[in-house]
């Protein structure tokens, strides 16, 4: 086909390409505005809540449970979704007092001589690849490009916490029962989450974005709805906020360190 | 925020894109509102199904949204919006429920009566046009469907495709001259007047 004949008949084609008649397209903004929206969950436990909740308190630690704070609350910092609270002071407890020795609380980010977290990784729902993740959650997953020679997380979750929830760790590769950091992805409408009365609280900044630097141990409180659950949590967290996602990443370093992992978060390379 | 994309409060999409960049919902519904038939129907000419291609459209602009951040706002969207488009629907392609899908379709079709006079001759030949492109190896598909049934220019189609300007138009010579000997063999009456 020469030049001339190609040019013929690719306008032959235009033409009657033309005719073809597609259905009408449907309300595809409607329909992914819809998605894109927070969704209101109902308040009764239904099976997916309660499976939820059953991960949830894995996830936060295999903690033990402990009364319910009753310190008089007056006032509160809310970070996203998290919410600390600073109430009347009470004598403080010494973290493990009253508990079996089995029963030493955790966090998802132990100090060096916490028990191994990994049993507690195992039996952990939703673990997937990284680019299974990606592809599940409604949110783009961002890896910390700092240390340098962090690479990308050894241990991938993902679950439905009210909204998807990716929580990204980080073994110690010299300790290899050592957990060296995690990172926890909290979209809108996912659980509630209160921090009751932190040993110290420090308000630092991520990306020039008001962020807090809690030191534990203390108790975290989950609820939604008539649901309300008490931890005791031990570890250095920090929390920030940016677009819909609150970002929360417990490790065993320090603030400054902290803040320069969570201001090095970058897209990952497609 | 508001965002409208007619009348004299238009924004550019540039703007819009950086304003869902920014986690902002509202600024996404113009721009899926603007392309969302584009990429429908290039989900529809490859699945060949409405509902399928309802499907992947919705998903296509919920992955993009996922990812805008990443996307270069001085570039156009369509092209990367249909690239995923694509992508998605060649994959629902391949899947055992989509080979389902098509069975169940199929034994619809046939058993449904066809009423050819509702059909003017345009949309029949048009029709028969798409069938003979169906006959072509995938990637020759694609970018049929992309050049002249959505009528992009070659540098959109390169852009789709993410390949050179020069690569789209040698692969498009070289799908034509299998079009062209499909049509001349199994579907004559596209060629009246054309291959005399």
């Amino acid at each position: 086909m020469n030049e001339l004949e190609q040019e013929l008949f690719e306008k032959r084609l235009i033409s009657i390409a033309k005719g073809l008649d597609y259905p009408r397209t449907p309300d595809i903004a409607g329909s992914v505005t819809t998605r894109l929206r927070p969704v209101t969950r109902p308040r009764f436990i239904s099976r997916k809540l309660a499976w939820s909740l059953t991960i949830l308190l894995i996830l936060f630690s295999s903690l033990m449970l402990i009364p319910p704070a009753r310190a008089a609350i007056i006032e509160f910092i809310q970070i996203g979704i998290v919410r600390i609270f600073r109430g009347t002071p009470t004598p403080p407890s010494p973290p493990n007092e009253g508990l079996p020795s089995t029963m030493i609380p955790l966090t998802a980010t132990p100090g060096p001589t916490s028990q191994p977290l990994i049993p507690i990784l195992e039996s952990l729902a939703g673990e997937m690849t990284l680019e299974e993740a990606e592809q599940t959650v409604d949110f783009p997953i961002r890896l910390p490009s700092y240390p340098p020679d962090l690479g990308q997380p050894d241990r991938i979750f993902v679950q439905d916490a009210g909204g998807d929830m990716a929580i990204l760790v980080w073994i110690d590769h010299q300790q290899p029962e050592r957990v060296l950091m995690s990172l926890h992805f909290l979209p809108q409408g996912s659980w509630a989450i209160d921090k009751v009365e932190p040993t110290l609280i420090k308000e630092t900044e991520v990306n020039g974005q008001r962020a807090i630097w809690t030191v534990g141990p203390y108790p975290l409180r989950l609820y939604n709805g008539d649901i309300e659950f008490t931890r005791l949590i031990k570890g250095h967290v920090l929390i920030w906020q940016e677009g819909d996602i609150t970002y929360r990443l417990e490790t065993d370093l320090s603030l400054e360190e902290a803040v320069k992992i969570a201001e090095s978060l970058q897209p990952i390379e497609p | 925020m508001n965002f409208d994309l007619s009348g004299e409060a238009r924004l550019d999409e540039s703007t819009l894109i950086r304003h869902a960049a920014s986690g902002d919902a509202a600024a996404w519904e113009p721009l899926v509102l603007a392309h969302q038939e584009a990429v429908f129907r290039l989900a529809y000419l490859i699945l060949g199904d409405p509902d399928d291609a309802a499907d992947v459209a919705q998903e296509a602009f919920l992955r993009a949204w996922n990812h805008i951040k990443r996307f270069d706002t001085t570039r156009p969207l369509r092209p990367w919006l249909l690239s995923i488009v694509t992508n998605l629907a060649r994959n629902r392609f391949r899947s055992a429920g989509r080979y389902l899908a098509t069975l169940t379709r199929a034994f619809r079709n046939d058993s449904a009566p066809v009423n050819i006079e509702e059909k003017s001759a345009q949309h029949l030949e048009a029709r028969e046009l798409w069938k003979a492109v169906q006959s072509l190896s995938v990637p020759d598909q694609q970018i049929v469907y992309l050049r002249y049934f959505l009528d992009l220019s070659v540098n959109e189609t390169a852009q789709v495709l993410q390949v050179a300007e020069g690569t789209v138009k040698s692969r498009l010579s070289r799908a034509l001259e299998r079009l062209r000997g499909i049509i001349r063999e199994e579907f004559p009456v596209l060629s009246e007047g054309h291959d005399a």
